[in-house]
This record gives structure tokens, C-alpha cells and sequence, in this order.
């Protein structure tokens, strides 16, 4: 098999999943793995108001209980993320995609901030709603050509995945934290906690890179 | 070219639209997150278009998914708008508070979920839990239902695990998923039930 990801270096066997490993996939995941593994290491910064035209400072305090939460929330999200990176099955990409939907909700849902809370509702409704394009896409993949599995898909001569799916696909991601959606997350970076929080647009942009090739493969 | 699925299609598609034209014009946040339920059913229903048992498989997981998803929104909701407070009365019937009845009704759909067994069965028997601690205000003991749910989880993961490297005792390990997954979803949704409470942390 030769596509945009590259010949692959490996396949993992699940059953009828297929997880491979391609030059491309592999370095996403490496990129998603090393992040998770930064997650769990680092220390969480303290945000600091810093009171302008003076020497004077407040920190803000953050329970060590909700940093845990968030840390476990952000290790989740690296977790979904990484199998999105290498999956070799439609549906699977798209149950991966929508839990680091629900993970980057969970990674701000615990801070106590009024403003942060409205932005992860207004976002964890958009990453909602896209779950429908999301599924429907993958489900109309498998009633027109059959399959599921990127393999067998990307093997086929021409491809028989109409543009349209194709487009509910991309569209579904874009909703789980893509420009033009991305405004409704924005605000949620206003949450502390540096490392947990770069997690969500990380996975998102990941997840990004991996469409394009999922869309332009099968 | 107008075949069965292409007619579910379209009539999915639409209602989905109608769905998202509801949101589009809802400005009250409670009520776009119960559209918003309401836009996942047209996506359920385009997974069960596909009519194989592929659909079957792949409906559960997306349930699950959509659940889960609306659980958090639900709980952000509740956080944000400070609706902790608020607590849930339970039946104040005086049939059910006082008589046997209750006890009774659950102990039937216990004992029919243990017939039916696996999910469906899990279901039915933690039905009848959750109406038996809906009915009655006793001390729940949540850490030994955790437990169980916990364990039962293992068991059920042990018999997959047997599935895929033992397949020649597979009437053992699909006889301990069948327990493991009655116990667990009865063992869940009790857990369920027991939250209407709303206890004080």
C-alpha cells in the first residue's frame, strides 16, 4: 500500500481495526505521545495578575484537588488523540475525534471561573452538535462502499467515497475545535494551568493534520 | 435511484436541519442543550440506515459518546448557572413509601433481567434498582457498588482477553462477560439512581 501518509512501517491487527504506522501517522503520534508525557511530568504554572505601572503581583490559587482533575483530563485527551493519530478505521478516527471533544470540556470544566465555564458550554454544545456530520459521515462511508477500514478503502482504484461525505467528515472535525468553530474556544484558554491547557488546541490542530489525510485517502 | 435508504436519508437529513434551524433561533441555553439531544437522533438514525449488524455495533459506541457528552455539558450547565443547591424531592406517594409494593415491582424486574441477561438484562435489573432506592430513602453504600461495578468490569475485560487467546474456552469467557456486563450495567445504573439524591459533598 502506497498513499499520502507514506508505505507504512507496520500494521497492528485488531480484529477488522487496523492500526498502521506510516511516516506521517507515526510522527503525529510521537508529537501527541511526547505532549501527554509532558502533561504528566510538568508542574502546572500559577497564573499571576500583575498590577500595571507597579511592582505589585497576586497570584491566583488553584486547588491541588482541580489540578488533578484537569491533569487526569488532559492525560485522557492525549490518550484519544493518539488513537486518531494511527487508527486505520473511519469510525473509529470519528470516536476518537468526539472524545477529545469531551476531554477538552473536561480539561477547563473544573475551573471556577464564570467566564471560562460559559466559553466550555458554548464550545462543548458546537462539538456536540458536530458529532451529527461526524457520525453521518462515517456511517454513509460504510453504506456506500462497504467498509470502513482506510486499507481496503485507499487500496480501491478510484476513490468511491462521494465529495459530500467527505465534506460532512471535515466539517465534523472542524467542529471539534477548527477555525471557524474555534472562536467559541478561544475563551476557554483564560482557564490556568499551562500544560493542560495547550492540550486542547494541540489535539485539535492534530486531529486537523490527520483528517486531511483520512479525506484525501479514502 | 429513489431506493429505501436514499428515501431514509433524506428524510434524516431534513429533520436534522429542521433540528439545527431550532438551535440557530433558541437563545436559552437549557433549551439549545435539549435540542441539541435532539440533533444526536438523526445521527443515531444514519447509523441505523446501514440495517447490518456493522450498525448495531457501531450505534452503542455512539450513544455512549453522545451521553457522555451531554452528562458534562449538563454539569457545566449546573455549575455555571449555581444550581447545586437545588435538591430533588423524592416520590412522596403514600403506596410507595410505606407498602411492599416497591420491593415487590423490583424484585420482579430483577429477576427478569437475570433471565434475560447481558445489557438488555443489565438495564432491566437496574431498573428495578433505581425504583427501589427512588421508592425508599435508605443510607446507600456506594463504595460497595462501585466495587462490584469495578470488579465486574475486570471480569468482563478477563473474558475478552480469553476471547482473544484462549478461543477454545470460549463458553467460558462469553459466560463470565454475560455476568460481568449484567452486574456492571445493573451495578451503573443504580448508581444512577442514587444520584436524584443530590447529596451534600
Amino acid at each position: 500500500m502506497s498513499n499520502l501518509g507514506g508505505v507504512p512501517y507496520f500494521l497492528v491487527p485488531f480484529g477488522d481495526i487496523v492500526i498502521y504506522f506510516t511516516p506521517f501517522t507515526a510522527a503525529l503520534f510521537i508529537l501527541a505521545l511526547v505532549f501527554t508525557v509532558l502533561a504528566i511530568l510538568s508542574r502546572p504554572e500559577r497564573q499571576l495578575d500583575i498590577v500595571f505601572g507597579g511592582d505589585a503581583f497576586t497570584a491566583k490559587e488553584t486547588p491541588v484537588r482541580e489540578m488533578k482533575f484537569r491533569r487526569f483530563m488532559a492525560i485522557a485527551c492525549g490518550l484519544a488523540t493518539m488513537g486518531a493519530m494511527v487508527t486505520g478505521d473511519i469510525f473509529d478516527f470519528v470516536l476518537f475525534t468526539s472524545l477529545v471533544g469531551i476531554t477538552n470540556v473536561g480539561i477547563v470544566g473544573a475551573v471556577k471561573n464564570r467566564h471560562v465555564q460559559e466559553a466550555a458550554f458554548q464550545y462543548g454544545m458546537v462539538a456536540l452538535a458536530a458529532t451529527m456530520p461526524l457520525f453521518a459521515g462515517a456511517a454513509m462511508v460504510a453504506a456506500t462502499t462497504g467498509t470502513l477500514s482506510m486499507l481496503e478503502l485507499s487500496a480501491m482504484p478510484t476513490s468511491q467515497v462521494p465529495l459530500m461525505v467527505k465534506a460532512l467528515i471535515t466539517l465534523g472535525v472542524m467542529g471539534e475545535g477548527m477555525a471557524p468553530f474555534y472562536a467559541a474556544k478561544a475563551e476557554m484558554f483564560r482557564a490556568p494551568g499551562a500544560p493542560y491547557v495547550i492540550m486542547c488546541s494541540l489535539s485539535s490542530l492534530l486531529i486537523f493534520l490527520r483528517v486531511i489525510e483520512v479525506v484525501l485517502t479514502v | 435511484m429513489w431506493d429505501q435508504y436514499s428515501i431514509g436519508l433524506a428524510v434524516v437529513l431534513v429533520s436534522a436541519i429542521i433540528a439545527f434551524l431550532a438551535l440557530l433561533r433558541e437563545k436559552d441555553d437549557l433549551h439549545r442543550l435539549l435540542i441539541i439531544d435532539l440533533v444526536e437522533i438523526p445521527s443515531l438514525a444514519v447509523i441505523a440506515l446501514l440495517g447490518t449488524d456493522l450498525a448495531e455495533a457501531l450505534i452503542l459506541p455512539g450513544l455512549v459518546v453522545g451521553i457522555a457528552e451531554l452528562l458534562a455539558l449538563s454539569q457545566i450547565y449546573l455549575t455555571k448557572e449555581g444550581l447545586n443547591d437545588r435538591r430533588v424531592k423524592r416520590l412522596e406517594v403514600e403506596v410507595i413509601t410505606r407498602s411492599h409494593a416497591p420491593a415487590i415491582i423490583a424484585l420482579l424486574l430483577v429477576a427478569y433481567g437475570l433471565v434475560l441477561s447481558g445489557f438488555t438484562g443489565g438495564a432491566i435489573a437496574g431498573l428495578g434498582v433505581i425504583f427501589y432506592v427512588m421508592a425508599r430513602e435508605k443510607g446507600e453504600r456506594f463504595e460497595l457498588v462501585e466495587m462490584a461495578s469495578g470488579i465486574t468490569w475486570a471480569v468482563w475485560i478477563l473474558a475478552f482477553f480469553i476471547f482473544m487467546f484462549f478461543p477454545m474456552y470460549w463458553y467460558l469467557a462469553l459466560m463470565l462477560a454475560a455476568i460481568a456486563i449484567l452486574l456492571k450495567v445493573t451495578a451503573k445504573l443504580s448508581l444512577m439512581g442514587s444520584m436524584w439524591g443530590g447529596r451534600d459533598e
